[in-house]
């Protein structure tokens, strides 16, 4: 079935039925993914799945549907009903399409052919084979998660009646596995993954295995540490979470509700001058770039937080008009099951450039994290209180693994106190920073 | 946040990261049906016409690799949602799903697809890909089908899919002009009506072929306030298993007011101190606690694999005396609610910790035939690109016999957690955390100034046996989504006022 066709159909029925303006968004793809458990097969799935999500904008009135039933007669049914839904809808000056620059979609070779030629004996050994690796990595490591193989395919195509048909095809391939380790009554799990566009980019092995059980071993004997005010290192990969809450708290829609603790900092400075931070998804084979973005803009980098100062809120063209800015859109989209709405794609925080080794070895007593449990910024308040777990350092080593606690404190004072950036950022999905340093945050624990 | 890493498998792959599940109260919601007044799209649905030829064929053809068992897994969805934000309905949107999942089960080994396509070739085609699992040269012979009559566990009189947009929007007003009135300091009210409505028809190679009507509905307020640069958020809903009947102006107007109360209670709120403490649990608002923190380690995937914390523990005293925990899909109109889980056997009252003693956990019908267990009716899926794992339903704290005043009354300096927010656990060392929306500090034996940012931090078994009194006053209440393994289902859960002797609070003051 030609679904780019279908989808420009659906479009001219919509407006056939009366709609203003109507935009379709259509996926299309296969999935495939299978687990291993002690050395043997223990699930394999796979499928095919379709579906696509329907916008029309009648008297300024928004209405919208989504269905995986391309059937004719149930697709005529399904538009009719969108159309009538608008009719519910209070009307609103900004609603309606985003206002497109011409353009012209970016390759960024975000699809292997190759993939789907991988034969499942392969993809079995590959998933056998982490799994393996991981379990004698140490002996202490006693039970299995699983390994895991997955891959899968997906068409995007995005079309309205403002002449806007674009479409790309991506793929995505990855393996992991997951252990416990126990000692003493203890147990402890780790798991490592890597997860790319292209099966040649995929991390070794290997190096995934042992990732996965240094991961479950190191955190043996995680004990809680006294509450006490320290300096804090958020280890590259904990970091993220962290970042989360800040660009949560950077919704414009938020904002124009001043529903956020950010509402009142565009262009003032919200973090040290240590930070910069952009949302880049042009980046060539990255599992998080995207040619266009959630309504069909093509895809940009723009710069959120420069040297510490708030540059840029995140807004998709509606909320965007509705708060009258005029600015980059940056719209994220569910899948078809959604219409557009504000996001970041790829947020990167730039390195800086001290190694991780050296700032730890230049603590005395503070607390390295490796684990945050949620994103901890309270976005109304700015309150920040997070669980979290990783190793206490002294004299500037790594002493004893810590589990149990939480970080307290208010995110714009915490931001403020970021003194280094490490550099050894490793962008390896949507959100990628690299370690830094809190010169103190309250760290709350045993009496 | 979850598109980031479409297509890349999976949220599998976050499995082995770290954390287990999350209840998500405030996210779009789930639902399913049971219609007195059915709506005729609803009914008159393509997956209506898969006769009982065609699922005996299909399961003849799962089984056709010589697979012990075989399933079929047949869904139709609708959904609706309307909302209302900044004076003005949003919008309404409505979506329509369907598809067909086969699973095959041999050993330890599954072996599942499924499509969206229902004519017959396609259909074949998903039965052979699971048929692949196995490889044997004996091929069974499945057992023919026989349709079973469920009892109901739905309080659905007018199917919230027949009402039209425009008079569930009534509600919405309401709450909102309500909410807009109750103080100056109320600055955004928002407020949604979502239902979903679901047919299921399970049909398996033992003989069960059962169909089910599921419908989920709910009204949710939320509301933000806001003074100089306090800022605060309160909300309120009901929801269940429920008919649009269970839904009226009144209601609206007093979840308008429960939330705006939070907010307005919340505005003035400081810092929690950071520390170890005793809590004392609201009645029926906490009872996520028990959902996360504990139920999640009893269900039998964990435990057979050992990676829950209670895998060796059945019959052993793992909590208190006074604490007795169960799990109940029967509980009529609760979120959680099925007549029959969505392997097809019927929703059941499990008692999982009888008077501090693990008697029982939560099994699917895998892991139950693996671990020669009797099936509790707990085998759940999302939906059917997802395949049953061990999940909870309705999940509660059973009632105790300590007066619930004399329980804040007993605590010098501790918390008052009014309402329970988002949690996660991991499995493996029971550790979890819980965000507190609503809560308070307690001074001697009296509930005092509202606290912000707290955190409860611990180990599900340890704070188990640091429940040291528990309230007659049982309440199931509410629920959310729980998600296990990338797929989300809804459950509920509730809870009596209890008191649990000391946890972990994590806050910006020391
Ligand atoms: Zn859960």
């Amino acid at each position: 079935m030609n679904y780019k066709l279908l989808a420009e159909n659906v479009v001219k029925k919509a407006l056939k039925l009366g709609a203003d303006e109507a935009e379709v968004y259509l996926e299309n793809g296969r999935d495939f993914e299978l687990s291993i458990r002690n050395g043997d097969v223990e699930t394999i799935k796979q499928a095919t799945s379709k579906g696509m999500g329907l916008t029309v904008f009648k008297d300024k009135k928004l209405g919208f549907s989504y269905t995986s039933d391309f059937s004719d007669k149930s697709l005529e049914e399904f538009t009719k009903k969108t159309v009538q839904l608008s009719l519910v809808a209070d009307p609103k000056p900004w609603n309606g399409l985003p206002d497109f620059k011409k353009g012209k979609i970016q390759d960024l070779d975000l699809y292997d052919s190759s993939i789907s030629e991988i034969p499942n004996e392969k993809k079995i050994d590959i998933a056998k084979e982490v799994e393996k690796i991981a379990l004698t990595y140490d002996k202490r490591i006693t039970k299995s998660q699983g390994g895991f193989f997955g891959d899968a395919e997906n068409e995007v195509i995005i079309v309205n009646s403002k002449g806007i048909s674009y479409s790309y095809k991506s793929s995505g391939v990855g393996f992991g596995a997951g252990v416990v380790a126990g000692e003493g009554g203890d147990m402890q799990s780790g798991g490592w993954s890597t997860s790319k566009r292209h099966f040649k980019d995929l991390d070794a092995i290997e190096n995934v295995a042992k990732k996965a059980g240094k991961r479950a071993v190191e955190k043996l004997g995680a004990m809680p540490v006294p509450t006490q005010k320290a300096p804090v290192v958020f280890d590259r990969y904990a970091g993220g979470l962290f970042w989360y809450g800040i660009l949560f708290a950077m919704n414009g829609d938020s904002v124009y509700k001043k529903t956020t603790f950010l509402t009142d900092y565009l262009d003032k400075p919200i973090a040290s001058k240590f930070i910069t931070i952009t949302d880049d998804p042009t980046i060539p084979r990255h599992i998080a770039s995207v040619p266009f973005d959630g309504e069909g803009n093509i895809t940009r980098k723009n710069i959120l937080i420069d040297k510490g100062v708030l540059r840029m809120f995140i807004y998709d063209t509606i909320t965007a008009r509705k708060a009258g800015v005029e600015v980059n859109t940056i719209a994220g989209r569910g899948g078809y099951r959604s219409p557009p709405y504000a996001n970041f794609l790829n947020v990167v925080v730039q390195n800086g450039s001290v190694s991780r080794e050296k700032i730890i070895s230049g603590i005395k007593n503070g607390f390295y994290v490796t684990g945050l449990r949620g994103i901890g910024t309270d976005i109304p308040t700015g309150t920040y209180s997070c669980g979290a777990s990783g190793f206490w350092i002294k004299d500037g080593e790594i002493a004893f693994p810590v589990d149990g606690i939480t970080l307290g404190g208010n995110t714009l004072d915490i931001l403020k106190n970021i003194e280094i950036v490490a550099d050894d950022i490793d962008i390896r999905g949507g959100l990628n920073s690299p370690s830094f340093k809190i010169s103190e945050i309250t760290v709350g624990g045993k009496k | 946040m979850k598109t980031y890493f479409k297509p890349v498998t999976r949220r599998k792959f976050l499995k082995t990261g770290a954390a287990g599940g999350v209840i998500i109260a405030t996210l779009p919601i789930w639902k399913l049906c049971s219609c007195s007044a059915p709506p005729s799209d609803f009914y008159v649905n393509p997956a209506s016409d898969l006769s009982k030829e065609t699922l005996e064929k299909l399961i003849e053809i799962a089984l056709q690799k010589g697979g012990e068992f075989a399933e079929v897994y047949v869904e139709y969805k609708v959904d609706n949602r309307v909302s209302l934000e900044e004076n003005k309905i949003y919008g309404a949107g409505r979506g329509v799903e369907m598809g067909v999942g086969i699973r095959v089960l041999h050993g330890e080994k599954t072996g599942y697809a499924y499509c969206d396509d229902l004519s017959f070739d396609k259909l074949k085609q998903t039965a052979e890909v699971a048929s692949f699992i196995a490889a044997e040269k004996e091929v069974r012979q499945p057992v023919g089908l026989k349709s079973s009559k469920i009892p109901s566990y739905y309080l659905v009189k007018v199917a919230p899919d027949s009402i039209v947009p425009k008079k569930k929007a009534k509600l919405l007003w309401k709450a909102n002009s309500v909410g807009r009135a109750y103080d100056k300091k109320i600055n955004q009210v928002n407020v949604g009506f979502s239902d979903v409505n679901k047919k299921i028809i399970i049909a398996n190679s033992e003989g069960t072929w059962v169909e089910d009507v599921q419908t989920i509905s709910r009204l949710f307020v939320s509301i933000s306030a806001i003074e100089g640069d306090k800022r605060s958020r309160g909300y309120a809903y009901k929801g269940g298993t429920l008919g649009y009947e269970h839904y009226d102006l009144k209601l609206a107007e007093e979840l308008a007011k429960d939330a705006c109360r939070m907010a307005m209670a919340m505005l003035p709120a400081e810092d929690a101190p950071a520390g170890e403490y005793p809590i004392v649990m609201a009645k029926g608002r906490c009872g996520t606690f028990f959902h996360e923190a504990i139920g999640h380690s009893l269900e039998s995937d964990g435990i057979r694999k050992k990676t829950s914390c209670f895998w060796d523990k059945k019959g052993k005293m793992i909590a208190s005396k006074i604490t007795s925990l169960a799990d109940d899909g029967t509980i009529p109109g609760a979120r959680g609610a099925i007549n029959v889980d969505d392997e097809g056997t019927p929703a059941q009252k499990n008692i999982l910790i009888d008077k501090g003693i693990c008697s029982n956990f939560l099994y699917d019908r895998l892991n139950a035939g693996l671990m020669k267990a009797k099936l509790t009716g707990n085998g759940r899926r999302e939906s059917y690109q997802h395949y049953p794992i061990p999940r909870m339903t309705n999940t509660y704290l059973m009632a105790g016999e300590d007066d619930p005043e004399s329980i804040v009354k007993s605590v010098k300096k501790g918390i008052y957690v009014a309402r329970i927010g988002g949690g996660n656990v991991t499995w493996v060392t029971g550790r979890f955390v819980f965000s507190v929306p609503e809560g308070y500090l307690i001074e001697d034996g009296k509930i005092t100034k509202p606290l912000k940012g707290i955190q409860l931090m611990g180990k599900g078994p340890e704070a188990l046996k640091n429940i040291v009194m528990v309230g007659p006053d049982l309440e199931i209440w509410g629920g959310g989504t729980c998600g296990k393994d990338g797929q989300a289902k809804p459950v509920s859960d509730g809870n009596p006022t209890l008191k649990v002797s000391k946890i972990t609070i994590g806050g910006a003051k020391v």
